[in-house]
């Protein structure tokens, strides 16, 4: 029975976890994966779902967390896409050999080479020979019972593989359609609880995989593999047909849409299915036997599916649509694995291989037409051609841009109105000044730089680094400017909390370590607010997050935030100072000194800097100050510095201001107590107590 | 159409460009000179940096402005006021 509802792709695969009974949760945020994440805290906040919810500091740990999850014996659910499957991926390869289910939602989008927030499938294939079983949507319905499907299917003795869920990022898992949720107790006829087999890891099992062998097993375990994926396509058809039965909705390996008779074939993957097959109704309305497979399950392979399509049908020439390239093969890779489909063919078929949509870009109807009508005109009269051909679009041109020459800073950045981290970064980028060149980890304000392009708004070289290597990238510059003779250039890291206190913190920490002279600042908004206010090593205690968000169970955030300036003074570097944007002149100070400190080459200079967020932290956009001020007059944000091990606190009010004048103005906390509020005060005038007693003295 | 691309996409140093943020207002800050102390504090806290200093004193370059209201909430003598859009 089910209720029929509006469900965004994202929404429908939360609902597809939920039903599924999914017992631990491990995730990292990632546009436009998040909402899954958010939707199922949401789920457990209420009490809907009864789930373990582990909010590690990246990918590497969060795919990591959910497949020891699934060795342990629970049902285990993550989700990714892009950078963050890039950053995962030495746990993703190594998944398979555990032989522990469990299914990752994957919201495509390009895996940067230069980056894009939408789809293409720059990101899952890199994973296609791995081992994994990979099934890609065509809408929102097919998010929610592929979830369900691939639990049974991963779960079965017979496979024993983890599976990825591929949906495309933007085109369905931010569009909507009516999607039915089936009622739990008929998911739970389908889907029965997750069994424990002999292997799972557990001191009560026959015994454990460790997932080593001696070089001379690697072949046959890779043939057995192989046959392991190919059995699993018998289940896939035994469980989507069940479904079938018991929910009426048809799955299967492929899906064929007016194949009869066709002479031309289109073959696609994923949303742009759709508008492919209202290609194929125009067309065939025309006159034109055209017919369409999509490739639902991509690992395994449907090899004899689609050459069984082509042999009954006899078609006479076949265009395959890649949302991906296989660079310095001339080919997208479902091409080519379509052509290995067509070797042993009788009778040679042409194909095409239209290369769209990279990037998110869209492919459209009229797009489809024109594929088709290369198609009925792609004449090959010696058999067997092959062609490759981009479908490419024109960007639109920003109009009435404003020229700024020779200067650090230009307005006109696309960061919220009222921006704390936007003042910030203007005074930064005022006082290092133009021999300076910033690396940026993915956040807030290099997200701006994209959407500046092609030009920027800060009048410096910028880099963007991977979010987990945003030292090495720096320390790297560095060495270069080095050896080139540019002593005086200075290199400026540019990192979020979420940068700094979490995904990043290594790289920070091993760069700190090694003395290595960058000048490091962390703006600290207090949460990932790039990817829409999840919570981070830094959010304060008790505050309203999408991860944590506020329900019957649970009530914000429970634990402190990351003391990330301790951790600085344990790695002894020579400046490190705190700073807030409604003290410009003591953050001035603190940011020559740190670059000071950075031009004698005596180390790592660290600058933390408070950087109120309205969006986030919901409070009116014209009170950033305000918010900032109060931050530091209630001992919130306590201005202080460690120069060479000297400790001081640089504004010292002589009595702090009680902590509710700056937790009040924000719609974060607006479900606590009064009484919470006390509770958080009394730690900070304890942490305030603290600094006093080490104020001038020397902590190393 | 490629043909037009450069192989290697660069964004310059030496220029900048930038689309106005006019349209993002709803309120608009308006300041009264004569009660305008010039203290410049309008000019640092804008987090846009869209305010510069002049005899006269603060001058907003309404191209950019995007209307946030920070200039007026720290205006020490409530010099600026946030006026609806027409
Ligand atoms: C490896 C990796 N994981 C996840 C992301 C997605 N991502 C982009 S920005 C961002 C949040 C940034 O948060 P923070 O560093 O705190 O900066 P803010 O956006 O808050 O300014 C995330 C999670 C990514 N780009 N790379
Ligand atoms: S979300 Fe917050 S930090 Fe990000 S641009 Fe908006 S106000 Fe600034
Ligand atoms: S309203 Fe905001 S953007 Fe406009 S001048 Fe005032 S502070 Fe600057
Ligand atoms: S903050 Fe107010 S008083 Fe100070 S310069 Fe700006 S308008 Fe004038």
């Amino acid at each position: 029975m089910g209720k029929l509802t509006l469900l965004s792709g994202n929404k429908a695969v939360a609902y597809g976890v939920k039903l599924s009974r999914v017992q631990v949760v491990s995730a990292y945020p990632i546009t436009p994966q998040t909402p899954i994440v958010e939707y199922i805290a949401e789920f457990v906040a209420k009490g809907e779902l009864k789930a373990e919810y582990v909010h590690p500091e990246g990918e590497h740990s969060a795919i990591g967390a959910a497949l020891a999850a699934a060795l342990g014996g629970a049902r285990s659910f993550t989700a990714t896409c892009s950078q963050g499957f890039g950053y995962g991926f030495e746990v993703i390869a190594q998944a398979p050999a555990y032989r522990a289910p469990f299914v990752m939602a994957v919201a495509n989008r390009t895996l940067g080479w230069y980056w894009a927030l939408a789809s293409d499938y720059s990101d899952t294939m890199t994973a296609r020979d791995l081992g994994w079983i990979q099934y890609y949507v065509e809408g929102c319905q097919e998010c929610l019972d592929a979830v369900i499907q691939l639990y049974r299917i991963a779960e079965d003795e017979r496979v024993l593989l983890p599976a990825m869920m591929c949906l495309d990022g933007f085109h369905i898992s931010h569009s909507s359609e009516p999607v039915n949720i089936p009622d739990q107790a008929e998911v739970d006829e389908f889907l029965p609880p997750r069994k424990v087999y002999d292997h799972t890891t557990d001191p009560d099992s026959k015994g454990y995989v460790f997932p080593v062998l001696p070089a001379p097993l690697h072949t046959p375990y890779r043939r057995m593999f192989e046959e392991i994926l190919h059995r699993a396509k018998d289940v896939i058809k035994e469980v989507t047909k069940e479904f079938e039965e018991r929910f009426g909705r048809k799955y299967g390996l492929i899906e064929e849409y007016r194949v009869e008779g066709a002479d031309h074939l289109l073959i696609t993957m994923g949303s742009m299915s759709t508008a492919a097959k209202r290609a194929v109704d125009k067309a065939r309305s025309d006159g034109i036997k055209v017919g369409l497979i999509r490739v639902a399950f991509y690992r395994p392979f449907p090899v004899e599916e689609i050459r069984k399509v082509i042999e009954r049908e006899g078609v006479a020439s076949v265009g395959v649509v890649d949302r991906a390239v296989a660079h310095g093969t001339r080919m997208g890779p479902l091409g080519l694995d379509v052509l290995s489909v067509l070797y042993n063919l009788n009778g040679k078929v042409p194909v095409t291989n239209f290369i769209a949509g990279m990037g998110g870009d869209d492919v459209s109807v009229n797009d489809f037409m024109g594929m088709i009508d290369r198609l009925t005109k792609s004449s090959c009269p010696s058999g067997g051609c092959v062609r490759t051909v981009y479908i490419e679009h024109k960007p639109p041109k920003k109009a009435g841009l404003v020229e700024f020459k020779n200067t650090v800073y230009a307005p006109g950045c696309q960061l919220c109105a009222g921006c704390g981290a936007t003042l910030v970064t203007r005074h930064v980028l005022r006082v290092i000044g133009k021999r300076s060149v910033l690396v940026f980890p993915p956040n807030c304000v290099s997200a701006s730089i994209a959407m500046h392009f092609p030009s920027n708004w800060m009048g410096v070289p910028c880099v963007l680094a991977n979010y987990a290597a945003t030292g090495a990238y720096s320390r790297g510059l560095v060495r270069a400017y080095r050896v080139r003779g540019k002593k005086d250039v200075k290199v400026v890291a540019f990192a979020g909390d979420g940068c700094a206190a979490d995904i990043g913190l290594q790289s920070l920490s091993s760069a700190a370590e090694c003395g290595e002279p960058v000048l490091w600042i962390t703006y600290d908004n207090e949460a990932y607010m790039n990817t829409g206010i999840q919570r981070s090593g830094t959010t304060p205690a008790k505050a309203w997050t999408t991860t944590t968000p506020v329900g019957t169970v649970w009530r914000g955030k429970r634990e402190f935030p990351k003391d990330l300036i301790s951790i600085m003074i344990a790695h002894r570097v020579p400046y490190i100072a705190t700073a807030s944007p409604a003290f410009l002149k003591d953050m001035e100070v603190k940011l020559r000194k740190a670059m000071e400190v950075v031009e004698r080459g005596e180390g790592l200079a660290y600058v933390h800097i408070h950087s109120p967020c309205p969006t986030g932290w919901r409070f009116p956009e014209s009170k950033t100050v305000e918010v900032a001020r109060k931050a530091v007059l209630t001992g919130a944000w306590p201005l202080l510095e460690v120069d060479h091990g000297v400790f001081r606190l640089t504004v010292k009010p002589s009595k702090l201001l009680p902590l509710k004048e700056y937790v009040r103005l924000q719609g974060r906390f607006a479900h606590l107590s009064d009484g919470d509020v006390g509770e958080i005060q009394q730690v900070i005038e304890a942490n305030w107590r603290r600094l006093l007693e080490l104020h001038g003295k020397k902590l190393f | 159409m490629s043909d037009e691309l450069p192989e290697i996409p660069l964004i310059r140093v030496d220029t900048l460009r930038s689309e106005p943020t006019a349209s993002w207002r709803v309120l608009k800050p308006v300041i009264d000179l004569e009660k305008c102390r010039k203290c410049w504090l309008c000019v640092d806290f804008c987090p846009d940096g869209v305010i510069s200093k002049s005899e006269e004193g603060p001058v907003i370059d309404y191209r950019f402005c995007k209307g946030c209201g920070v200039c007026a909430n720290e205006c020490p003598v409530k010099a600026i006021s946030m006026v609806r859009e027409v």
